[in-house]
């Protein structure tokens, strides 16, 4: 199995001047990796998947699949010719050909590989029978785009590029198609790069996370480390999963805040006793617990279906978001008291 | 800049030298010496040429908008008896050139003609010569081209009104609009660019109107290039004549060309539209509605058909001395020419802008659509003065063998000239047709495997195929009709119908001429049925 399967060398995306995305380098060292693309609408995820597939020229830098250069300042292989599928975010099914038309035309290339996928398979993974006979636009976008999806899978290519595959599949119908989507991908060893804004599709399905912000690759790493351990502030505002609070370091393995008190834990990077540091305080990193003295005051609930998200006011009206269970007796109403279990313990502590 | 240097460039570039051709002839002509001639017209008949362009071109805009804009407004909100038949056979007018309109009329209206027949035949002999109205002169130019050119009028105000939103009426009902107010405040100025374009339409067929000027002995622009041509030999001064007459198209033009953009805000968005509520007349307004319909049907199709049919049966020896396969042939080898050279070209054209994305290529190709303002008689005698020029000057002077055979008076040089006339239906169809696949398809077809030459025969042509076909009847029913150019082009002994029927009027054989227009009209209605939902823009 060789490694650097595919790799970006210090390319600069940009299509027509806009949307840039700087200097990028990314390995996918196996086949069969699934690499997941986030990032805030507008800053260029889609050009660098039209780029890797061929539709956009590079003036700088390299992208090579199997030892193979596609693109660089001097080559350009046809995207006809790259063996990289790409599914595109809008209806981009042929119009005048029925589903089962379109479906089929992704068998045109002579895949390599052994584990050839059965169309009559993916079609019925992805729920698309009773829609084989109509037009596209006889269809919802939803199905359209599950229609495109298996046209992309069944060209079995040496690289798949997703763009926000299932951004128009319904709520209910999602989290079932990425779980097939996994299966698919992972079973017929698909190398994908998968281009989408919503965190929870990419730390499912990506083996890794690529996060892009203002014009760069800001964190490339598996979604565990991505979620627990993200590596700038930047990125901790993107994923909005938690609040930097000021604190100061005690010991080797707790810090102080002036609201929340004495914090306990793991630094995941060591800082000297008595540095000022910002630490990322997550929803699930307190606990509620009505019997401690450390009270603060709710100033929002939100229901979510399994828990509720209450947003509390400090003393110094620092507002910090907390997460407890839905079936937990906890049932404060705005401008109550809600009381902190002590002393705080966070598993991770990330400060920057 | 360098690097869109390639085949679709190339081809492109032909496309606008050939329709440029024309235009700057015409240009250059007019700082030409010329003979005496041009003196003496530029300060007695000019003006007059003028005068009487711009008297035929409002009285022309005037009637076509009061009809065009009527049955337009009756057809698309009102639902009376014979409604849904009137939508359209209104349009079948556009088979009836405004030269035959005008033999028509004139052979019903003049002295001993088909009116004094039917009179006499009921009424017994009398003096009825004295009393029945003759439409001649310009009051017979301004009848025949409005029922001639109403259509387009009415074509795009109705597609605007059609497409109105039942909201922004609902809108206007909720603010308290009476219906008059309705009509003044929201409708008609919601429609307004649409009927700009049509009238901007009108106002160039009809200052490049020939036939019928040229039957009631008008002398306009277009007569007067025509004949300083034909009758003067002085093809400096037909193109001195054209200068003037372009300035006013190209004005038109640029009026059309912005009032359509406009016009594009109204056309439906998918799944945004929701159908219009027709209300239903009764009693006296119903009946109203139905005449002002059913007498500007009449008035613009059965009366001509029925005059030429009446013609054709009462001298049935013209139908068979008339060698109706011949030109028949002839029509169709035109046609299938004409056609073919300029769906190739489109084609071309159309799919070198989409895989270059070329800036300068779309550029290119907006001046090559310019050809369908110009009107014919100066397109086709710009064209034999570029050829003389060109051989006289170029060829000649090379020691080499006269061109002029092959472009002057032969089927080469008359499909070159329908080319650049009918350039811009081809174009504009295919692009509109271009224009709903999106790029992405495109994109898609190459990422699974497919090359440029397999996305274009498998994926571009099956999906353009109905536009091929509309295209294709589009361009044979502007080609059957086609006169000046056919007339000053074709070669020797070879006829269509339209010059056939221009040729026994222009010999006052107007009986004679009655059985190819009779044909014409025929076939023109034919194809104008098969596309009538096109035209409707439904």
């Amino acid at each position: 199995m060789p490694n650097n399967f595919f790799k970006i060398e210090n390319v600069s995306f940009a299509a027509g001047g806009k949307n840039k995305v700087n200097n990028v380098n990314l390995n996918i060292d196996n086949e069969g990796d699934i690499i997941c693309v986030l990032g805030p609408s507008g800053i260029g995820k889609t050009t660098i998947l039209r780029t890797i597939a061929g539709l956009e020229k590079i003036d700088n830098g390299k992208i090579i699949l199997k030892n193979k250069v596609l693109s660089s300042k001097e080559i350009h292989v046809e995207p006809e010719d790259r063996n990289i599928s790409l599914s595109f975010q809008e209806n981009c099914l042929f119009p005048h050909y029925s589903v089962e038309k379109n479906i089929d035309l992704g068998t045109n290339r002579q895949t390599m590989k052994k584990n050839k996928l059965d169309p009559k398979d993916i079609i019925n993974f992805l729920n698309l029978e009773k829609i084989l006979n109509k037009y596209p636009h006889e269809i919802s976008a939803g199905e359209a785009q599950r229609a495109a999806l298996a046209r992309s899978l069944l060209s079995q290519p040496d690289l798949l590029l997703l763009d926000e595959p299932l951004s128009n599949v319904d709520q209910s119908f999602k989290e079932e198609i990425q779980v097939v989507l996994k299966k698919i991908l992972t079973n017929s060893k698909i190398t994908t790069i998968i281009v989408t804004h919503d965190s929870y599709e990419a730390f499912y399905l990506g083996s890794k996370c690529a996060i892009i912000l203002d014009g760069q690759i800001k964190q490339y790493d598996d979604p565990y480390n991505v979620y627990h351990f993200p590596n700038s502030v930047e990125v901790v505002n993107f994923l909005n999963r938690g609040i930097l609070i000021p604190a100061k370091v005690t010991g080797e393995n707790s810090l102080e805040n002036d609201d929340l008190g004495i914090i306990e834990g793991n630094f995941i990077k060591h800082y000297p006793k008595g540095s000022n540091v910002k630490l990322l305080l997550q929803p699930e990193d307190l606990e509620h617990d009505d019997k401690s003295n450390l009270k603060l005051e709710v100033v929002d609930r939100k229901f979510r279906g399994t828990n509720f998200i209450y947003t509390l006011k400090t003393p110094s009206n620092t507002l910090i978001p907390v997460f407890v269970h839905s079936h937990h007796i906890h049932q404060h109403e705005v401008d109550e008291k809600f009381g902190i279990k002590r002393p705080i313990h966070i598993d991770h502590i990330v400060c920057f | 800049m360098f690097k869109n240097l390639n085949i679709w460039f190339f081809l492109s570039l032909l496309v606008s030298i050939v329709v440029s051709i024309p235009i700057l002839t015409v240009f250059t002509s007019f700082f030409e010496n010329t003979s005496n001639y041009f003196e003496i017209l530029k300060d007695t008949f000019l003006f007059e040429y003028i005068l009487n362009s711009l008297t035929l071109l409002l009285g022309v805009l005037i009637f076509s908008s009061v009809i065009g804009v009527g049955c337009a407004y009756l057809v698309s909100f009102y639902d009376f008896p014979g409604v849904k038949i009137f939508k359209w056979t209104l349009i079948l007018s556009f088979a009836v050139p405004a030269y035959i309109y005008a033999y028509s009329l004139t052979a019903f209206f003049e002295n001993y003609g088909t009116l004094y027949t039917i009179l006499k035949s009921i009424f017994g002999d009398g003096n009825y010569n004295n009393k029945i109205p003759k439409f001649d002169g310009m009051l017979g130019a301004i009848i025949s081209i409005s029922f001639s050119l109403f259509g387009y009028v009415y074509v795009l105000t109705r597609a605007s009104f059609h497409y109105q939103s039942q909201n922004l009426i609902e809108l206007g009902q909720n603010l308290g609009f009476s219906k008059k107010d309705s009509f003044l405040k929201i409708i008609l100025p919601s429609a307004r660019p649409a009927i700009v374009a049509g009238l901007a339409l009108i106002a160039m067929e009809t200052l490049s109107d020939f036939g019928a000027v040229s039957f009631f002995g008008i002398s306009t622009l277009t007569t007067g290039i025509y004949n300083s041509w034909i009758s003067f030999d002085d093809l400096a001064f037909a193109n001195q004549l054209s200068f003037f007459l372009l300035i006013f198209i190209l004005g038109l033009f640029f009026i059309e060309n912005i009032s359509r953009k406009k016009a594009k805000y109204h056309s439906p968005s998918r799944g945004g539209h929701k159908k219009k509520k027709k209300i239903r007349l009764k009693g006296s307004n119903s009946l109203i509605a139905f005449l002002f319909c059913g007498i500007v049907f009449f008035l613009s199709f059965i009366f001509p058909v029925l005059q030429m049919l009446y013609w054709t049966i009462i001298f049935p020896k013209n139908f068979f001395d008339l060698n109706v396969t011949e030109l028949l042939l002839n029509t169709i080898y035109l046609v299938v020419l004409t056609s073919s050279v300029l769906l190739i070209f489109s084609f071309i054209s159309n799919y070198g802008n989409r895989v270059t994305r070329s800036k300068l290529l779309n550029v290119l190709s907006t001046f090559s659509i310019t050809g369908y303002a110009i009107p014919g008689v100066i397109l086709a005698v710009a064209f034999i003065t570029f050829i003389a020029w060109f051989d006289n000057t170029i060829i000649k002077s090379m020691g080499l063998f006269s061109i002029k055979k092959f472009f002057i008076g032969s089927i080469f040089g008359l499909v070159i000239v329908y080319f650049i006339r009918f350039y811009s239906l081809a174009f504009n169809g295919l692009k509109s047709g271009y224009e709903r696949i999106n790029r992405s398809i495109d994109e898609s077809s190459y990422l699974l495997g497919y090359s440029k030459l397999k996305t274009f025969l498998g994926i571009h042509i099956p999906y353009l195929k109905n536009s091929i076909f509309l295209i294709g009847i589009l361009i044979a029913i502007e080609v059957i009709k086609e006169l000046p150019i056919t007339l000053i082009l074709r070669p020797f002994n070879f006829e269509t119908f339209a010059s056939k029927a221009y040729i026994f009027a222009s010999q006052d054989l107007l009986e004679a001429a009655a059985v190819p227009s009779l044909f014409l009209i025929l076939i023109a209605s034919l194809f104008i049925l098969v596309t009538s939902r096109y035209i409707l823009n439904d």
